[in-house]
């Protein structure tokens, strides 16, 4: 895959004809310094954005410049994100930012409210489903962002330095918590700068430049 | 879905009270202005249509030119209304109207003064849907000295509404047999007679003469007719029916009449236009004017979409607090037209709760407002059916409108630029922002200076000297009731104290008679020879009375037998004489129907040319003639106890005339009433402007606020190293200042231009906008912009920096 930021006067290139594989299951970590390419990377790999040439095949369908439309549906039905500033609404209470992925793939009310329980006991946060995300610890609101992440059982769960904003104690268990999913089958993609974190996936990609510069597969 | 939308929306508004009190109230504002001039537009555009046959009704004019003057009449020649029902098979009815002034009412001993009086054909019951409460149309004003009343007079003079087969006195004398009663004509009805007397009493209506126009006449076409198959056999019914008179008196054809540029044109109006359409010589009441309503409403659609824009610029200036949730809604799997959705709910929900509370500001508002346009106006019953639509229409377009643009551009932005925080700054890239903000103030200062322009003018006349003096005149009205005592009255009244002088005419400059006739420069009787204008007759003491003042020769005089035969011509009419007379020579007028006996008068006297019409129009020709008219006793008084001079003359007439009503007046607001009219327009603007301002500070406000904290890092960086409070306000202020002034730029000269040609130009004399208007508009509004912001940007100054620069 390429990708290009171009401005006025200057083109940089941010992913520089990088090829990777991630197969169903793995938990992949993502490293390099500022400005490498990982955040691009995770944003094409989420159907955020598009490659500038390339190829890019999900689950062996070619996605790479499909329509908008079409990628929020393969989005909202297949991947989950993880952020590190959260992104919670705050004008939607815990349970209702849970909820809200379903409400988008038609999930039926009755429905909705057993799995988002379900997944709210799971995060141990079921105590808060009624605050809203300015009355959560930081913790507390990055296990609210994981459980609407997992609510609708995504094949692939992007998480950009899920641990950034926490500290190591949240950290450490939020790491558990993505560990346990990848354990349940869910393929997880993590970019950070954490080597501590990285430990908790299978292998390592490390970005320079916009390419890999070396794979670290963990044992 | 759409719940999460609403409790989404609902909980944003919450969160950020100030942003949804300023666009609720000020769309609440908006909206309540809307809806008054939504009442006001309805009401005036509703007159007439009560008669189920509206589409078929018409009413005739005239349109002259004659003796080098013009004017266009509501009234036609008596004999046109029979012939239009015998020559025209187009036309299933014909009705006339002819009014000859108030009447006194007989009501046991007392005689009450009633000016809603009319004589009238019994077809008028055919032609007009007046329904009858007691009798019917069939015998209702067929024969002579017969009179159909409303039930307010009904109850007024006998407590009940049967009473046809009474009879009502007028004028002490006359003998009226009721023959119907009907209900009283409805509010929004270009005529509203209360009594209804029998044409056939009135000799007048029996004239053939096609030279003389008294009747305003109606027509009923038939079901299918073509107007214009009727409009094209005018000019054919004038020549058949005029030709004679006009060779007999004038010694021409019509064609040559023609051919010297002089015309007689029948044209009509619809029923339903009369209102809002016409203002000829002779209307039945006080019309309308179309102008108004479209003025009016292009303030109302101004004013909406100020209030409009606020909501757009502060939701886009506050993008940056929503643009999270976007980004997040994106990455979960919205799509873009479900983000519109969202939005567009949000808008339409803010515009629900502001027309509700404009719903409820308009109906309180409402008296104070038909104070204003001098209505009568209320929300019935029937009004709901129209008015419950258009509040449902007016919160979908409305929210539509003011929520189309933030709910594209907030959908439309990308999530990870959002996401990373790249689009922190909501306030930047505001172009169409500022065009907004230059659109509402180019909106209020265009409304200033136009509110400025109508007030200088108001001004202006109120300060012009007309000619005449109105101050300290008291007019007396209907003195011909005091029948031979009308001069004993006049000579008591002028040894009243306090009383400087008394002339006894209905002509007067204010209202009153109006007298329009053709005198002649030679005893031959040639349109060459002819000078049409207002001849009025008037005592010696008349022109000191009115504190009018001579250009030449001298005023009539009680000692000379001669002045019997003398005129006073105004400086108009011997400047359309052009030199042909002049002071010392004679004139010649028809004294007979047959212009037979002809009157020679001299000119003893030329007038200072006074005002005796509305300013819209010039001075035009007037013949004074030296005699005896009792319409009204004028009276000017020199001293500041004018109620008690009042109290005085009152009871002189009760002295002379115990069982008569006094009615009077005071000329200068006889003078006011002509401009009462602009007088409404000039307040009702004054309110609308302040209410254009009030919203379109409000958004600024807004705005501001949002600017303030866009730059609270910088502002906080600049008071580290050194800015004081005034560089901060005044970089903070600056930009919209700049905008101010470019509204300024733009909305100067268009509105200087659009109120000298569209309302300073339909008047003869006026005061052309001044230079200080438009600073005196530009300058307001640049304070009221600058006295807004600064409130925003001190307190922004005044901020601790180390607060701003930690949260940041």
């Amino acid at each position: 895959m390429e990708k290009y930021y171009r401005t006025e006067e200057v083109e940089t290139i941010a992913l520089n004809k990088l090829s990777m594989e991630v197969k169903e299951g793995e938990f992949v970590a993502i490293m390099g310094p500022s400005g490498c390419g990982k955040s691009t990377l995770l944003n094409i790999l989420g159907m955020l954005d598009d490659p500038d040439a390339g190829s890019y095949l999900f689950n062996g369908t070619e996605v790479a410049n499909v329509g908008e439309r079409k990628r929020a549906d393969l989005r909202k039905h297949n991947i989950g994100f993880v952020f590190q500033s959260f992104n919670l609404i705050d004008e939607l209470t815990v349970y209702e930012n849970v909820e809200l992925p379903l409400i988008y793939t038609g999930v039926a009310s009755s429905d909705r409210v057993k799995r988002v329980e379900e997944v709210l006991e799971k995060m141990q946060i079921m105590h808060r489903r009624n605050h809203y995300p300015q009355q959560l610890s930081g913790g507390q609101q990055q296990r609210v962002a994981i459980a609407r992440a997992v609510v609708n059982k995504p094949k692939l769960i992007l998480a950009d330095e899920p641990t950034g904003n926490l500290d190591s104690s949240n950290g450490n268990e939020v790491m558990e918590l993505l560990t346990d999913l990848n354990e349940q089958g869910t393929t997880i993609i993590m970019v950070t700068h954490s080597e501590h974190d990285a430990r908790y996936s299978h292998r390592i990609i490390r970005l320079l430049d916009g390419q890999t510069v070396m794979e670290n597969i963990m044992i | 879905m759409f719940r999460n939308y609403i409790k989404t929306a609902f909980r944003s508004l919450k969160k950020n009270k100030g942003f949804t009190f300023i666009n609720v109230f000020g769309l609440a504002l908006g909206l309540a202005v809307c809806l008054l001039i939504v009442f006001y537009v309805v009401d005036e555009l509703g007159y007439d249509r009560y008669n189920t046959k509206a589409d078929r009704i018409y009413r005739l004019n005239n349109d002259i030119k004659f003796g080098g003057h013009e004017d266009s009449y509501a009234v036609i020649p008596a004999p046109t209304a029979a012939a239009l029902v015998s020559e025209f098979p187009e036309v299933e009815n014909a009705a006339r109207f002819r009014q000859t002034g108030s009447f006194r009412v007989k009501k046991g001993s007392q005689n009450i003064q009633e000016d809603k009086v009319t004589f009238a054909d019994p077809a008028i019951f055919n032609i007009f849907t007046l329904p009858f409460v007691d009798g019917s149309a069939t015998d209702a004003l067929k024969a002579p000295h017969t009179a159909v009343i409303n039930e307010t007079l009904a109850k007024k003079y006998f407590g009940r509404t049967d009473v046809v087969g009474k009879t009502l006195v007028l004028n002490d004398t006359e003998n009226y047999k009721i023959t119907g009663v009907i209900k009283d004509i409805p509010r929004q009805s270009h005529f509203r007679f209360d009594l209804f007397l029998s044409m056939e009493t009135l000799a007048e209506s029996k004239q053939t003469t096609w030279l003389s126009n008294n009747f305003q006449t109606y027509m009923l076409l038939k079901p299918g007719a073509n107007i214009k198959t009727v409009e094209s056999k005018f000019s054919d019914l004038i020549n058949r029916h005029s030709s004679a008179e006009l060779q007999q008196f004038l010694h021409m054809s019509m064609s040559d009449l023609e051919k010297q540029g002089n015309y007689f044109r029948f044209s009509v109006t619809p029923l339903t236009d009369i209102h809002l359409k016409s203002n000829r010589v002779a209307e039945m009441g006080e019309n309308g004017n179309i102008q108004y309503v479209y003025i009016f409403s292009a303030i109302a659609i101004f004013i909406l979409f100020i209030a409009c824009v606020n909501f757009m610029n502060l939701s886009t200036a506050r993008s940056a607090n929503r643009a999270r949730e976007v980004g997040v809604r994106k990455v979960l799997g919205s799509a873009r037209k479900d983000l519109v959705f969202q939005f567009l709910t949000e808008s339409i929900l803010i515009t629900l709760v502001a027309t509700l509370i404009a719903a409820v500001a308009a109906w309180l508002s409402l008296p104070l407002f038909n104070q204003m346009a001098g209505k009568e106006m209320s929300i019935t019953l029937k009004a709901l059916t129209w008015l419950l639509p258009t509040l449902i229409f007016i919160v979908v377009f409305v929210g539509c409108l003011a929520g189309s643009y933030p709910a594209f551009f907030l959908s439309g932005f990308q999530p990870i630029a959002v996401l990373k925080g790249k689009l922190s700054g909501g306030f930047k890239n505001g172009n169409l922002r500022s065009a907004l903000v230059i659109f509402q103030f180019f909106i209020s200062i265009f409304l200033i200076i136009g509110t400025l322009a109508i007030y200088n003018q108001l001004k202006y006349i109120q300060n012009k000297d007309l000619g005449f003096n109105r101050e300290q005149v008291l007019v007396i009205k209907h003195a011909w009731i005091l029948g031979n005592q009308t001069e004993t009255f006049k000579q008591e009244i002028k040894q009243l104290p306090g009383v400087t002088n008394a002339s006894l005419t209905g002509y007067t400059p204010t209202g009153g008679n109006r007298n329009s006739s053709t005198i002649y420069t030679s005893p031959v009787f040639d349109l060459k020879n002819a000078l049409n204008g207002q001849v009025w007759t008037v005592d010696a003491d008349y022109l000191p009375t009115m504190g009018m003042h001579l250009a030449a020769g001298r005023n009539f005089s009680k000692e000379m037998a001669t002045d019997s035969t003398s005129l006073i011509l105004n400086e108009s009419a011997i400047k359309l004489l052009n030199g042909k007379s002049n002071l010392n020579q004679f004139l010649y007028k028809p004294l007979d129907d047959q212009m037979k006996k002809i009157g020679k008068y001299k000119i003893i006297g030329i007038v200072k040319d006074f005002n005796f019409n509305s300013l819209r129009e010039n001075v035009t020709p007037l013949i004074l003639t030296y005699g005896k008219d009792q319409g009204a006793l004028n009276v000017r008084v020199s001293t500041k106890d004018v109620k008690g001079v009042l109290a005085q003359i009152e009871r002189k007439w009760k002295e002379l005339s115990p069982n008569q009503s006094f009615s009077f007046s005071f000329m200068d607001q006889d003078f006011d009433a002509i401009y009462r009219s602009e007088q409404r327009v000039g307040s009702i603007c004054v309110a609308f402007t302040t209410f254009a301002i009030i919203i379109a500070c409000l958004g600024l406000f807004g705005l501001a606020a949002y600017a303030a904290e866009q730059r609270n890092k910088e502002i906080g960086i600049r008071k580290v190293l050194g800015a004081g409070v005034t560089s901060i306000v005044t970089m903070l202020s600056k930009d919209f200042i700049k905008l101010v002034f470019i509204a300024i730029l733009l909305a100067a000269p268009l509105a200087w231009w659009f109120m000298q040609r569209f309302f300073l130009e339909s008047y003869a004399y006026r005061q052309n906008i001044q230079w200080w208007v438009v600073v005196v508009a530009a300058s307001g509004a640049v304070l009221i912009a600058f006295v807004t912001i600064s409130f925003q940007s001190i307190k922004a100054a005044l901020i601790n920096p180390v607060k701003s620069l930690r949260s940041e």
